[in-house]
């Protein structure tokens, strides 16, 4: 979903970048005020991983791959939408200056999609459905896919705002192939959120632990 | 329980490995967005599979254009899979410790800012 400079005018571009800092400043906040000490290696771990698996890309047939985007994970994990803007667009900036995946001008768009949108749906959806299923597994697929079909729309809407995409061809092609790279993003996930929850679950903000109790 | 030394060991080496399958095993294939641009310059279906000679047309009028250091996470094509393992293992480090010295001077400059919290 990295969008290349050459999918976006400068001017467009501009105008995502200015949206996108007023969220990376709120997510600095965050960092400042949220952010505990003890989960500072939880944090870079996270984003270590998120820079690896994002590499990851994997077949999801009809001719496309697909890999983890991370912002609902991030934002699970640590339980905050901010959590997701701060990680994501420090992999973004990584990606896109050293690797030239996403572009420089896009970084904007791709932090608002992949960071803010993908961070805030993943939250949310996964906060509201906890609460109605008391299932982590179910909840944590449910708004993963979300966080990357979501963002999908988004991008191809952008895409269509730049002249790059027709609106009804783009909005249907993207919401197909990440229909189908959501479920990647849902297992991976879950995946994750059950593996750091067994080892570390004092780092981990998501009330698995306490509604386990609770719903016992 | 894991001390945070052992989780971070433990969760970079996971990261790397993962990083270092990616090299050998990621598909080829576009991702969803690439996939989008070739649907609707007519070179792909949307269910079909990628022709081996698709390539996307970029209009690069009023655009900015950036060569980066490892382009596809890659030292080129004469480094083959040696440079995507340098591409990568750097990237990850490279993630992992921009983000810990990010997040550690904020904390730190919070505080000193902060001296009774």
């Amino acid at each position: 979903m990295h969008i290349p400079d050459a999918f976006i005018p400068i001017w467009q571009g501009a105008i995502y970048w200015i949206i996108a800092l007023v969220f990376v400043a709120l997510a600095l906040r965050w960092a400042r005020n949220e952010m505990s000490e003890e989960k500072l290696p939880l944090v870079a771990v996270l984003a270590a991983g998120i820079f690896a698996l994002q590499s990851f890309n994997l077949p999801v047939s009809m001719g496309t791959s697909g890999h983890l985007v991370g912002g609902a994970l991030a934002a699970i994990i640590l339980g905050s939408p901010f959590a997701a803007v701060f990680i994501l667009t420090l992999v973004l900036i990584v990606q896109g200056v050293l690797f030239g995946d996403g572009g420089i001008t896009t970084m904007g768009a791709n932090i608002i999609n992949m960071g803010v949108i993908g961070g805030f749906v993943g939250f949310y959806s996964f906060k509201g459905l906890m609460g109605v299923t008391k299932n982590m597994p179910v909840s944590g697929f449910i708004a993963a896919w979300l966080a990357c079909l979501i963002p999908a729309l988004a991008c191809a809407v952008e895409m269509f705002l730049a002249g790059t995409f027709p609106l009804q061809e783009g909005l249907v092609a993207m919401g197909i192939y990440h229909a189908a790279i959501g479920v990647i993003e849902g297992i991976v996930t879950v995946a994750a959120i059950y593996l750091i929850t067994s080892v570390r679950p004092d780092l981990v903000d998501t009330g698995v632990k306490t509604t386990k109790g609770a719903g016992a | 329980m894991m001390d945070n030394k052992t989780f971070i060991i433990a969760g970079i080496i996971i990261a790397l490995l993962i990083g270092v399958v990616a090299v050998f095993l990621a598909s080829g294939d576009p991702d969803g967005l690439e996939s989008t641009a070739l649907v609707v310059q007519g070179q792909k279906s949307i269910t079909g599979d990628t022709p081996s000679d698709a390539e996307i047309e970029e209009d690069l009028n009023g655009k900015f254009a950036y060569s980066s250091p490892m382009p596809d996470y890659s030292l080129g094509e004469s480094m083959g899979p040696a440079g995507g393992l340098i591409a990568i293992v750097f990237g990850t480090i490279f993630a992992f410790l921009i983000v810990l010295g990010l997040a550690y001077g904020i904390k730190v400059a919070g505080k000193s800012t902060k001296p009774n919290q």
